[in-house]
């Protein structure tokens, strides 16, 4: 477990998979002797916050310390948003690269190449698609949410839309984008023809495995941390209305 | 899937981490919080909710405020007791009358297990009605059908049904597996065993 008062360094050392973590908190490396807390303060992270999300980013089974109702939905989303640039520019157009390159190198027909190119290209066009949903409409309308629900009179327009669409409805629509990717991994190692490429195929393995990973982590934030805190600044603003 | 949670207010950090760890193996269950006192417990109750609450005995003989605040949380209170003749006095002995269920420390894996199977089994029950996630036959045969490259008219020919009725269970195919492009459901389908890669016709050729 990642605490506080440990160094910063031998916390990276020790559990290498934070690395994808400290650039959506715009952490850089060159950590010398700091302890986790005083990187975190320098780099302007709410500490508690950033340990919550390690630690849970590290163990499925981590039980939150803090109430992560305590930190700013600002904070969540400023994380939430960090994450998709990572998705977007990083994880995808790599894992995308390295897809073509295993199949270019391969034996497979036609047919099998088809089935995975065909695959990613409308995974990954789905996937923008959702976050680029998520980013347009429903983040914006989270922040606007805190900010209105900060102020002593919110605007009377906005609550009423408040009636017409909640988080919980986004919730529901939202959509399961790591349990398709999960398909690709399953069809490479089970049913596909063996890739002369083997390192490479593992490479391609590994990082959709990683992927996996992440896009659980990111769901889990996103259901346990920002819904029901969302949900719960949108009945505050109702109640508020109601009681005028 | 969804998982049941739970709330332990257990003060001995051994059995409190003993329980924790005995939750996490049970498929289902997910333990929201832990807490040791009394204070912090009620104070996170009063503004989240929780499936159950596994409360040791020595917490529920202090936790009068809590029940007061929300009665209805004793039906999905689990005491945990030393064993089974040890009895509570007076209020807290009433409110033992009301509450979901008992675990004693004197019990073994199998017993406890058990008790929290229960527990969670009306949650699942409903979510195998619902068949949330799993496809019906008839879904699978259109599944088949769609990644060997047929119309949805054709499917509807085939199976003696309108198109209206074939749209109907794409659109529930799509909301159990969230997977949208054929391509997606054509590698959900192989991976699934509903169809075979020779048997899926492809734009790119044989």
């Amino acid at each position: 477990m990642i605490k506080k008062n440990m160094s910063m360094c031998q916390a990276v050392l020790e559990h290498h998979q934070l690395l994808p973590l400290l650039p959506r908190f715009n952490i850089e490396l060159g950590f010398g002797e700091r302890s986790v807390e005083e990187v975190c303060r320098l780099n302007r992270v709410n500490t508690d916050f950033f340990l919550e999300i390690a630690n849970a980013y590290l163990n499925e089974d981590y039980i939150p310390q803090t109430d992560l109702s305590l930190f700013p939905v600002s904070a969540v989303v400023e994380y939430l948003t960090c994450t998709h640039t990572y998705y977007i520019d990083i994880a995808l157009p790599g894992m995308e690269q390295k897809i073509h390159r295993l199949l270019d190198g391969s034996s497979l027909s036609e047919k099998e190449r088809g089935l995975v190119s065909d695959f990613f290209n409308d995974y990954k066009k789905e996937f923008m698609d959702h976050i680029s949903r998520e980013e347009q409409r429903v983040l914006p309308y989270i922040l606007e949410l805190e900010k209105q629900s900060l102020k002593k009179e919110p605007d009377r327009e906005f609550i009423s839309t408040l009636q017409e669409y909640t988080i919980t409805e986004y919730a529901q629509e939202h959509d399961r984008l790591e349990n398709s990717l999960e398909n690709l991994s399953k069809l490479i190692i089970k049913y596909l023809p063996p890739f002369e490429d083997f390192d490479l195929c593992y490479q391609v393995l590994t990082d959709l495995s990683d992927l996996v990973r992440d896009l659980i982590d990111h769901a889990h934030i996103e259901d346990k941390v920002l819904v029901p805190r969302v949900a719960e600044l949108e009945q505050r603003l109702i109640q508020k209305l109601d009681t005028e | 899937m969804r998982r049941v949670q739970f709330i332990l207010a257990i003060d001995s950090y051994l059995v409190r981490k003993g329980m924790v760890a005995m939750l996490q193996r049970i498929p289902g269950a997910s333990v929201l919080r832990e807490f040791e006192s009394i204070d912090l417990l009620t104070h996170y109750l009063q503004r989240h909710g929780t499936d159950f609450l596994i409360i040791c005995d020595s917490l529920f003989l202090s936790a009068t405020d809590l029940y007061l605040a929300d009665p209805a949380l004793l039906e999905r209170t689990i005491l945990l007791k030393q064993d089974p003749s040890s009895k509570n006095h007076g209020e807290a002995e009433n409110r033992r009358n009301k509450i979901r269920d008992c675990i004693y420390l004197s019990e073994g894996k199998e017993e406890i297990t058990g008790k929290i199977s229960e527990l969670l089994n009306p949650y699942f029950r409903n979510h195998r009605e619902d068949n949330l996630f799993v496809l019906t036959e008839r879904e699978k045969t259109i599944v088949r059908l769609v990644c060997m490259g047929f119309t949805n008219r054709q499917i509807a020919e085939k199976l003696f049904l309108s198109t209206h009725t074939v749209i109907t269970h794409r659109k529930n195919i799509i909301s159990k597996l969230g997977i949208k492009s054929v391509s997606g459901l054509t590698v959900y389908a192989i991976v699934n065993n509903i169809i075979t890669i020779d048997e899926v016709t492809s734009k790119h050729g044989q």
